[in-house]
């Protein structure tokens, strides 16, 4: 790993770790009144951040290129039911618990030490996921499923 | 701890950063952020597969960012799990919460990504696959909730 990357996954990790966490989304409560739909936060959060980051991405794809990693190649995949029946499950542990792979690294940092019991879980989940497919035959998931250099406009003359 | 930050930024603030650190991911290495992926790294060695470097990075940066924001912010104090935790006794509660985790990661696996990789990075990079997965755990987390909501009398 070059030092351009590392310092790259760095320095971006703590920035994110840092705002899930700053935002209260480690707090039960906060999760939980957005999807009661009893408070916007969540939703404006999110919305917020896509409209950046998909604002962001237009100039990138100008760009046409990354800094450490060459030609920009952005996920571009078509939908498989995986997609809707994982996302469900998904959506089951989300809705219970009220936090995900990320708010429970914020929540166990903010004393909510049960969010470490989720964590534990959420590593079960994954080997599972793993041995079923293994069983299956399947080629295994290895989730950062590699940008998939589809149709992408990525370098426009 | 020291209280220099509050409970909860703004979301104009906390959204917009986030969406910088998504582009921010893309336009350096080219990657996807995605914390699911991330963990999924630490069992990689588990089932034989080599990961990208980088993720063990980023999950280890993350803790370290979120633990910064934990000092920063309000007085920490250990707490349960909400309403949760009102409701629920101590050894139930942990089950639950237990089985909640798995149904996290076998479902972010299963549809290779979270509410990070697939409900931000992916839907903002304009990917299919991502819209019908955020779609999908969105209205089963709303619908979940909203039922739990009204099977409990308003408890949860």
């Amino acid at each position: 790993m070059s030092r351009g990357v590392r310092w790259s996954a760095l320095c971006i990790g703590a920035t994110f770790g840092f705002l899930l966490t700053a935002s209260g989304l480690g707090d039960y409560h906060t999760i939980h009144d957005g999807l009661l739909l009893e408070n916007p936060y969540i939703f404006l959060m999110m919305g917020s951040a896509m409209a950046v980051a998909f604002a962001g991405l237009a100039v990138l794809r100008r760009i046409g290129r990354t800094r450490y990693a060459g030609r920009l190649a952005l996920p571009h995949s078509r939908i498989e039911r995986r997609h809707v029946y994982g996302g469900a499950v998904f959506g089951l542990g989300f809705g219970v618990g009220a936090t995900c792979p990320g708010m429970a690294v914020a929540m166990t940092t903010t004393g909510g030490l049960l969010g470490f019991v989720v964590l534990v879980g959420l590593l079960g989940g994954l080997w599972l996921r793993g041995r079923i497919e293994r069983r299956q035959r399947q080629p295994l998931s290895t989730e950062p499923t590699p940008p998939v250099a589809g149709p992408v406009p990525a370098a426009r003359p | 701890m020291l209280g220099w930050i509050g409970a909860q930024l703004p979301w104009w603030v906390a959204g917009p950063g986030v969406g910088c650190c998504v582009v921010a991911l893309y336009g350096l290495i080219n990657a996807r952020l995605g914390v699911s992926g991330a963990w999924l790294a630490t069992i990689a060695p588990v089932e034989g597969w080599r990961p990208d470097p980088w993720r063990r990075t980023f999950l280890l940066a993350l803790v370290v960012g979120s633990a910064i924001a934990a000092v920063l912010g309000p007085t920490v104090h250990v707490h349960g799990y909400g309403r949760l935790s009102e409701v629920l006794p101590t050894p139930v509660l942990v089950v639950v919460l237990l089985l909640a985790g798995v149904a996290l990661g076998y479902g972010s696996r299963w549809a290779g990504g979270c509410t990070s990789g697939h409900g931000m990075s992916g839907c903002a990079a304009g990917s299919p696959d991502s819209f019908a997965t955020t779609v999908s755990f969105f209205s089963v987390a709303v619908l979940v909730t909203l039922g739990l909501h009204w099977l409990t009398g308003g408890l949860l």
